[in-house]
């Protein structure tokens, strides 16, 4: 029974970090991986199937959208998007949320309350309307969407993490560290950050497929980034309109964002069972 | 043997999937109103026997061989759903921790009658009466107004006490109670233990007692089996076995167990740990060969089988009559005697502790934890408070240790006042053992970390090397070989945890040690060996020690003088002897009888 779970959890930790892995890849060596310029247009091949669909040729692989560009180059081009704010916007969140979840789950007391309340009430807002908020007033623009997702999401880390700081905080050795003369950060940056730390790898790596998901979004409705970068959305929003006789189109780019937040949902299963003290308390004698 | 016996285990085998067996052979019978007391230290496997008959096994063990029978029937043959309707009507259970044990967020009312509808009462109103019944029987006050409480507002007194009223309320012929007073309090453990044999009297039902409590054991069991590594060592009659025991390790134990009257001896301490379901399945001969001080030759090849060696008398020992030879080793230096220094360590006047509460309106409310201390710990002095919880023991401690602020009077630790001193000036000065060493130790700390992290609050800190040796000296202090140093806590047992605790304590060198219940948690092998360590670091370290404990025993084996605490207050203290054998205060009497009950008489 355990030794199944185990593999189960070992595989899919494996397929997710290494899909995970191939389009973080994609993103950073997009210039090279790329056959096409994502913004060059062929006019006379317009709509163009995939190449194992009829009609379809190896020029391009996943065929042209309706302006002649080439799908595979920006679908690389688009995981450059989306690796960029998924990375940037999910770090930020998390050091925004982790620093006001290790003050409100150590101090207790009126410092808990205040970053508790605001917490609650920042999570009343529905989380997409409230980024296209912040976007309508920030603007558009790639650092734009990092921007709105840290604000938005930074509320996650911190409910979360709160509560297992309190729990770590309710530990004989943090009282201990007290005890010796240790100073609140260092004790806090000592003693509860490396319990906490497990935990918060894996809410990073679910963050990154949120981020994913609400840049498609925030691209699609035409308030992501600006219109000549290429962004998984924005490709979904071009090829809505020729959905019926161009399929494809739409499908890879949905595919790609499914992938990809399926992988780095699996990546940060796994590593929540790996890395979780609880689970894995036989470290070999 | 040839006598009816309610419960009937015959060659009972556990192992798990992998083939590792838990326990092995075990032959147990419990005839009709008797109560059998099954003792083992944790790891036995005592409990496994409990869980076999409740068929309740964890995940991945099974019975692999032998039999359960229970009143003629086989339990083992019965299908899942027969053995379930006599589960509850007539065996019946009462938990080790009541406070687990029953559904918070229903009322006891509730929990009860659903258990009497189970086992046939048809009617609500005959249901509640019965449940009033029960109640008064078990000598719960207001029992109608207790069926309409939740279990978060009854102590864990009371809420053991409905389980015991639930275990017998459908006259079971067997009851199974599995460490049903770890949980409680000393002065109520007393009192539920009379209870229980009180109950089983009334209903003529027969008992099954798990504990790791020689003298509890003692006290309540007519017969006692006592379990080592998952092997039955020695059965028959409880006083027998507990004065007179025919196994080396039944006599160890009894050594290894502080006393309160008698002659104050040396802790048995039995050396090296009990072999783990892994280490038991490959041995040839006597589980407990490799502890026994007496074992020889023929011990690690042959296993002794479980034999009568008087009448009702069983031991699986191939010398049983040479068991009285075992003895406490002589101490090395027998020099006990060392003079106590006059300058007081700490010292406590009118000292109190309020709590502010504030309720819904932002009312304030004081509550007063500690009231009006007065007491004084002398350099090398070793102190014990005992006390119920409640009793303000971890408020003192508290403020001791500076986690806690003075609210009243004066509080001076090694001649400086803890209320104006700043904090820094005491962390050198005053350590706290923690009670639970499992949270006491970060589990991502190596050992050498841990031992040494009083030093790493210091502005200066020492060169690898020195800190090297500095690790290997803490830890042969607390009798730790060095090459411990760079495990991880989950990697050693208990006890080993325990010493890391206290090594950590004395890494710099403070004069007053404090420990909150450090053994309360541990077996009575490792318990003495604790034990054993702080009266040998006392002759080297010199250091004072105001050791908390609900263990009167364990406080007069450890400590000079005891202070008693009652609800905030201290109402008697002066030397360990004439506290314990002369008690004037009438709760310190009722501690001392509720400590002695049967007891274990004094060492050889």
């Amino acid at each position: 029974m355990m030794g199944r779970n185990y593999r189960f959890a070992d595989l899919g930790l494996f397929i997710g970090g290494s899909f995970a892995a191939l389009v973080l890849i994609c993103g950073i060596f997009a210039p090279w991986i790329a056959p096409y310029h994502p913004n060059d247009q062929e006019l006379l091949y317009i709509l163009a199937p995939p190449v194992w669909a009829e009609g379809g040729t190896a020029e391009h692989l996943f065929g042209t959208d309706s302006l002649g560009r080439d799908t595979l180059s920006r679908l690389i081009y688009g995981a450059r998007t989306a690796m960029t704010v998924a990375v940037a916007a999910s770090f930020g969140a998390m050091l925004l949320g982790a620093f006001f979840a290790h003050l409100a789950g150590y101090f207790g007391g009126w410092v808990d309350w205040i970053i508790s309340r605001t917490v609650e009430v920042w999570l009343s807002f529905p989380p997409v309307v409230l980024s296209m908020l912040l976007i309508t007033g920030l603007g558009i623009g790639i650092d734009k969407v990092i921007l709105a997702i840290v604000l938005v999401d930074w509320t996650r880390f911190c409910r979360v993490l709160r509560s297992e700081v309190q729990v770590v905080r309710g530990q004989d050795y943090v009282a201990f560290a007290r005890l010796i003369g240790l100073s609140h950060p260092r004790v806090i940056m000592k003693e509860i950050f490396p319990a906490t730390l497990p935990m918060l790898i894996t809410l990073l790596s679910l963050q990154m497929g949120i981020s994913v998901v609400v840049e498609a979004i925030l691209s699609f409705v035409a308030m992501g980034v600006p219109s000549d970068v290429p962004a998984w959305g924005q490709m979904i929003a071009d090829a809505r309109i020729d959905m019926y006789y161009a399929p494809w189109g739409l499908a890879v780019p949905i595919f790609a964002i499914f992938l990809t937040v399926l992988s780095f949902n699996l990546l940060g299963d796994g590593l929540r069972r790996r890395l979780d003290p609880r689970q894995s308390a036989e470290r070999g004698a | 043997m040839t006598e009816r016996q309610v419960l009937r285990i015959r060659h009972l085998e556990i192992a798990l999937r992998t083939g590792q067996r838990i326990l092995n052979g075990v032959e147990l019978g419990i005839q009709p109103g008797r109560i059998l007391g099954v003792i083992g230290e944790s790891g036995a496997g005592k409990s496994m026997i409990g869980s076999a008959i409740a068929d309740t096994l964890p995940r991945g063990l099974g019975i692999s061989g032998g039999a359960i029978e229970f009143d003629g029937l086989t339990l083992t043959d019965m299908t899942a759903r027969t053995r379930r309707s006599l589960l509850g009507r007539d065996i019946g259970f009462i938990p080790q921790e009541p406070m687990s044990a029953l559904n918070p967020s229903l009322t006891i009312g509730h929990q009860i009658c659903h258990h009497l509808a189970r086992i046939g009462l048809r009617t609500a109103k005959v249901r509640r009466d019965r449940a009033v019944e029960l109640f008064a029987e078990v000598g719960l006050d207001r029992p109608q107004a207790l069926l309409d409480n939740y279990p978060h507002q009854l102590s864990g007194g009371m809420l053991q006490r409905v389980l015991i009223a639930m275990a017998f309320a459908s006259n079971p012929r067997l009851v199974i109670a599995d460490e049903p007073t770890t949980a409680l309090d000393v002065t109520i453990q007393k009192k539920v233990v009379e209870l229980i044999a009180r109950t089983r009297e009334a209903h003529d039902t027969s008992v099954l007692f798990i504990t790791h409590d020689l003298q509890l054991a003692a006290e309540i069991c007519d017969d006692v089996s006592v379990l080592y590594a998952g092997r039955i060592v020695e059965t028959g009659a409880a006083r027998r076995i507990i004065n007179a025991p025919r196994h080396p390790y039944s006599r160890c134990l009894n050594l290894a167990t502080p006393n309160l009257k008698g002659r104050m001896a040396r802790l048995m301490i039995l050396p090296g740990t009990m072999p783990g379901p892994v280490e038991r399945t490959g041995m040839k001969g006597c589980e407990f060969a490799t502890r026994c001080p007496i074992a020889e030759g023929l011990c690690r090849t042959a296993r002794p089988p479980l034999a009568e060696i008087a009448p009702g008398h069983w031991s699986a020992c191939h010398w049983p009559e040479r068991t009285g030879t075992v003895a406490v080793p002589k101490a090395a230096d027998a020099a006990e005697g060392f003079v106590l220094g006059s300058a007081p360590v700490l010292r406590a006047k009118g000292l109190g502790k309020a709590y502010r509460q504030h309720d819904w309106l932002g009312r304030v409310r004081e509550v007063q934890a500690l009231r009006n201390l007065d007491f004084e710990i002398r350099e090398g002095e070793f102190v014990g408070i005992v006390g119920e919880s409640g009793s303000g023991k971890s408020s003192l401690t508290k403020m001791i240790v500076g986690l806690e602020d003075v609210t009243s009077g004066v509080l001076e630790v090694a001649g400086l006042d803890r209320a104006t001193a700043p904090r820094a000036a005491f962390f050198d000065k005053v350590q706290l053992v923690f009670q639970d060493p499992q949270s006491a130790l970060n589990p991502r700390r190596r050992i050498a970390s841990l031992v040494t992290q009083a030093l790493e609050g210091r502005a200066h800190a020492l060169s690898k090397a020195d800190q090297k040796a500095l690790v290997t000296e803490l830890l042969g202090k607390v009798m730790l070989p060095p090459d411990v140093a760079g495990r991880f806590p989950d990697q050693l047992s208990g006890g080993q945890k325990q010493r890391v605790n206290i090594a950590r304590a004395l890494c710099s060198n403070p004069r007053l040690l404090i420990a909150d219940e450090i053994v309360s948690g541990l077996d009575v092998s490792v318990q003495a060996q604790i034990l054993e360590l702080l009266r040998a670091l006392r002759r080297e370290a010199g250091f004072s020690l105001l050791l908390v404990s609900h263990d009167l025993a364990v406080v007069r084996h450890v400590c000079d003088r005891t202070l008693v605490m009652c609800k905030g207050e201290i109402v008697e203290q002066g030397p360990v002897e004439e506290v314990f054998s002369n008690p004037l205060h009438p709760y310190t009497r009722e501690l001392v009888a509720a400590a002695q009950g049967a007891g274990i008489d004094g060492g050889p």
